[in-house]
């Protein structure tokens, strides 16, 4: 009942959007708020769709002003559902919800940005269709252990990539991160990205069988290329929303690499806490990061916060979420990933550094200032080890 | 007991520590000279406390059980600091701490305006103190101690000048080179040699102390059960074992190839050479043997590995004794001819202690006795030429009848030295001579007679240089003009030297113990006398004619060119070394600094070329990912 009531809000928010953007600003924020008490998790998830909407005020006069801030409260409802139902046709519907306010919010900006909107439509698009289709291979197919299930999983994988930005599909990242405005850019690289995976987790899981381990194997494959190619192509990079690009393409074969270890059922808590952990990191690092580009730079202290912590030191967030990842993938015999891991992760830290340098040129009173500033705080969250975050896990009606 | 020893080991020490810490406090204080005289008094304890030991601990004769002393270190790895106080050990301890004494009351006078005194008195005397430590101990880690002491004390006392500003003190002839080699060696050079060289035999002896107590429990060695030890090991593993053990021994004892650091070893003080070639250092090596053959008793038994061992042994002792004394022949330089001999001597030491296997105790007991005679001739020969160096300013041999009249004492000493260490009849060290020509003689059944006729050959040659030490510096040599310089302590102290061996003779001839009894016999043999009659005629020839100016005389004098073993070839197997880890580290840094980085580089670019911008590409890279992923399954 509460979800119904938040579309309704939501939509209302829309309407009045026209006459008041402000109530639409307000609405949206009551919206996330009370999405925030859906499940245990929804707070943190709240916390990263507020960055977005605070951000977005940086450009408050774009294109479809108002509008903006509803698509980022109703990308957090969806996202928040698709930890709690179950149903295929009702995961791959919040699927497409999630993924289709972004097709809009990547062409605003200070300019109307048409030719970028095209070509990550484009992909969208495909990694939709061949997740739509993909899923409902596995879904004919697993219970015989068919062919059909094979070409299922290896086609959703193939549209989970494309909508993600895994290598080597992952073409449209640099482009679209490097072209469209960092406000729109943040939401796609933060939110946006957290109902893929988890959808695909839930048919993966659902549809799991003696045959889904050995397919694995073709994932923890992806996945280290992921993390190579994203890895060393930032190294050479120097304009920083390319090096964020690269950066999310590592960081989603990070990611992937969990799933690796799903099927053992010991570690499967602490896989979950590695991927939403990392997507975490992920969200709050690109929002930060994203808001310090958009502001000309930001305080030296809070560039480092997120350089460091995705480079993976303690006790920051990103130290804890690829720990469990690593931990997980050790103990599933996944042993030699781990290691491309962490060598991975050392590959990452001059690109980190050089990161952390460019956009650490000093603190000014701005919108996009103090949103780098909540993300870089957001980070330090773990300081308290989290196993409070692998109980809120285990918590969550998956 | 304990304090005994405490005064036998530590007074050399703690009395040396006041005039080094006055060195260290200021560079040269004038206040601080007198303490020398505390150093001495120092060794002078040193020789009560072994006299005690001599006198004190019942009956001193070859068969008696030996006498020991523990004091608990590791119990728990029956490791404790042992000392064993036996026929050998008793008598080496008081001619080790006595020629020390005597030594450094020359020192006295001899390093009187020496510029570093702190750092000479506190090497010299833990010199002794090591000695006596190595010489005393039954406990192989405890030797072992000892052993490093001697090492550590010998690489500050040869480089001891080690401004390298005076070139009297150097060895060789400034300047000359061969080939590649300089052939003059300064003290610091010297030093370094020294203590490199004994280190290549350390090591193995250091691991062979190791498998003695992994595969027999106990370090002791008198306790060790040797003819056991090769049940469990085997011949091949008796021979390995003992000849690493052996190997610290031949590299102290400087026997072939180990030999030149000896002959630099004369850039020290001579003070230091007369101690490190009489009862210090270089005898170490041998005493060791002696008291390792004493307890292994390899007549009772005849282990296979144990004979290799001992022939080894024997034949490296005679061509190092041969070695020695035909490169004494060839030199001219006083202290490195006299560093030459005692090689040789230490070779026939080597070799009677080995001729043990096949005679028993006997052989050990002509090594030792000859180990003492010859301890007191060369501390005798060492110390005059020191005095004659200081008196003439020229460390080669020099010096007509001039010399011999204005140092009497010398004179006197050196004829009595020489004709006693020659071995010519009826003097001290026929006896002992006519003993090892017994047991050498007792090898013709198994070897053969090659082992008696190079100890002959080596005696006669032996005579001869002794002659012509003799004759080039007090007869025959350049003529020189004196510096006298008082110089009566120095005097004391080999007059007292040279003493001793009469009263060493007087024992040889009065005694009727074993081992003198045997060597009278020896020496009452037709044989016998005969070699000295030999060596005799060696003795006058060269004494008549003590130089041959020729290019063979050239070829022994440059010690058959063994340098380069020292100086060039194994200096490039360092070389070898260093340059392969230099080319390790370039392929590192290469890796690093250049390949890896472009390695990433490249792959970066490549990765990053994708990127053109172009939609079109994109699609078909994303439609070929998708088909090839459709392959996949089809394939599965």
């Amino acid at each position: 009942m509460l979800e119904l009531a938040i579309l309704i809000i939501l939509t209302i928010a829309a309407a009045l959007s026209y006459w008041d953007r402000r109530f639409s600003l307000a609405l949206s924020l009551l919206a996330i708020f009370a999405a925030s008490v859906i499940l245990p998790l929804a707070p943190l998830l709240t916390l990263v769709a507020f960055l977005g909407i605070i951000f977005l005020l940086v450009i408050k006069n774009n294109q479809i002003a108002g509008v903006d801030y509803v698509m980022v409260a109703f990308m957090l409802v969806v996202t928040v559902l698709a930890f709690v139902v179950k149903d295929l046709a009702l995961l791959l519907t919040l699927f497409v919800a999630a993924s289709v306010p972004t097709y809009l919010l990547v062409m605003i900006g200070d300019k109307l940005n048409i030719d970028i909107g095209i070509k990550y439509v484009t992909f969208m698009v495909l990694a939709t269709i061949l997740f739509i289709i993909g899923a409902a291979l596995t879904y004919y197919g697993y219970e015989e252990r068919s062919p059909l299930y094979i070409a299922g999983f290896l086609i959703l994988l193939t549209g989970l990539c494309l909508e993600v930005g895994i290598a080597p599909v992952h073409e449209w990242v640099p482009d679209v991160f490097a072209s469209a405005d960092p406000v729109p850019v943040s939401i796609i690289a933060s939110l946006a990205k957290f109902v893929p995976f988890v959808v695909a987790y839930k048919i993966f899981l659902v549809t799991a069988n003696p045959l889904t381990a050995q397919l694995l194997f073709v994932v923890a494959i992806v996945s280290a290329i992921s993390m190579f190619v994203g890895n060393i192509a930032a190294l050479t990079s120097y304009e920083p929303s390319r090096i964020l690009a690269y950066s999310t393409v590592a960081n989603m074969g990070y990611i992937l690499a969990a799933f690796s270890a799903i099927m053992s059922k010991e570690l499967i808590y602490f896989a979950l806490a590695g991927v939403l952990l990392q997507l975490f990191v992920n969200s709050f690092g690109k929002i930060g990061f994203f808001a310090s580009i958009k502001g000309g730079g930001t305080s030296s202290l809070y560039s480092w916060i997120l350089g460091v912590s995705f480079i993976g030191i303690p006790p920051l967030m990103g130290f804890w979420s690829k720990f469990f990842i690593i931990y997980a993938l050790v103990f599933s015999n996944y042993v030699w990933l781990a290691i491309i891991l962490i060598l991975n992760s050392a590959i990452s830290v001059p690109y980190y550094v050089r990161l952390s340098r460019i956009l650490g040129t000093g603190w000014r009173r701005n919108i996009a200032n103090t949103t780098a500033l909540i993300s870089a705080a957001a980070m330090l969250i773990t300081v308290i080890p989290p196993t409070w975050f692998v109980d809120l896990v285990t918590m969550a009606r998956w | 007991m304990i304090e005994v020893l405490a005064i036998l080991f530590l007074a050399p020490i703690f009395s040396s520590i006041p005039i080094a810490i006055a060195w260290g406090i200021e560079p040269r204080p004038r206040w601080a000279e007198k303490l020398s005289y505390l150093s001495v008094f120092g060794l002078f304890l040193s020789l009560l406390a072994s006299l005690y030991l001599l006198i004190y601990l019942g009956e001193l004769s070859p068969e008696a059980k030996p006498i020991k002393y523990t004091i608990e270190w590791i119990p728990a790895l029956n490791i404790n600091f042992v000392f064993i106080f036996d026929y050998l050990s008793r008598i080496m301890g008081v001619l080790t701490a006595l020629i020390a004494f005597l030594i450094g009351v020359y020192g006295l006078e001899y390093m009187r305006n020496d510029y570093r005194l702190g750092w000479y008195w506190f090497f010299f005397n833990l010199f002794t103190a090591s000695m006596l430590l190595t010489v005393y101990s039954d406990n192989m880690l405890l030797l072992f101690i000892g052993w490093e002491g001697l090492g550590l004390a010998s690489w500050g006392l040869i480089g001891h000048w080690f401004r390298d500003d005076d070139e009297l003190s150097y060895v060789g002839n400034v300047g000359r080179k061969i080939w590649k080699l300089n052939m003059f060696w300064t003290p610091s050079f010297a030093g370094w040699r020294a203590i490199s060289t004994i280190r290549i035999g350390d090591m193995p002896m250091f691991f062979a102390i190791a498998a003695f107590f992994v595969l027999t429990g106990t370090l002791n060695i008198s306790e060790i059960d040797w003819h056991g030890l090769e049940g469990k090991v085997g011949t091949v593993g008796i021979v390995i074992l003992i000849t690493a053990f052996s190997m610290g021994l031949f590299a102290k004892s400087a026997q072939l190839p180990f030999s030149d650091w000896l002959m630099t070893a004369m850039t020290g003080p001579t003070t230091v050479s007369a101690l490190l070639h009489s009862a210090t250092m270089v005898a170490a090596g041998t005493y060791i043997f002696m008291r390792l053959s004493w307890y292994i008793e390899p007549w009772k038994f005849h282990g296979h590995g144990y004979e290799y061992v001992y022939i080894l042994v024997l034949f490296l002792g005679l061509a190092s004794a041969l070695y020695g004394a035909l490169v004494a022949a060839g030199c001219l330089e006083r202290k490195v001819l006299l560093a030459a001999s005692t090689m040789s001597s230490l070779g026939l030491m080597f070799a009677s202690t080995a001729t043990c296997y096949w005679v028993g105790k006997i052989g050990i007991l002509v090594g030792f006795w000859y180990l003492v005679t010859h301890a007191f001739a060369k501390a005798t020969l060492f110390l005059v030429a020191g005095h004659l160096i200081h008196e003439t300013h020229d460390r080669f041999c020099v010096g007509d009848f001039e010399v011999a009249k204005h140092l009497k004492l010398a004179f006197i000493a050196t004829v009595a030295a020489t004709l006693s260490l020659s071995g010519i009849p009826p003097l001290t060290a026929y006896w002992v001579k006519s003993g090892m020509d017994g047991v050498m003689h007792a090898l013709e059944h198994e070897l053969g007679y090659l082992p008696l006729v190079l100890l002959i050959l080596t005696s006669m040659v032996y005579s001869g240089f002794l002659a012509k030490f003799l004759s080039l510096n007090f007869i025959k040599g350049k003529h020189v003009h004196i510096h006298p310089h008082g110089g009566k302590l120095m005097e004391i102290s080999y007059t007292a030297m040279f003493l001793m061996l009469f009263l060493l003779l007087a024992i040889y001839i009065t005694s009727y113990e074993k081992p003198f009894k045997e060597f009278h016999h020896e020496g009452f043999l037709p044989s016998s006398i005969a070699v000295g009659i030999l060596v005799l005629a060696a003795y006058i020839f060269a004494l008549y004619k003590p130089q041959i100016k020729s290019k063979v005389g050239e070829f022994l004098g440059d010690r058959m060119y063994l340098p380069f073993l020292n100086d060039l070839i194994v200096a490039k197997f360092g070389w070898v070394l260093s340059t392969l880890s230099d080319y390790g580290n370039r392929f590192i840094d290469f890796m690093c600094h250049k390949a890896v980085p472009k390695l990433f580089e490249i792959y970066s670019n490549g990765t990053r070329m994708i990127q053109s911008g172009n939609i079109n590409t994109y699609i078909k890279i994303a439609v070929a990912f998708v088909f090839i992923v459709v392959l996949i399954a089809a394939g599965w």
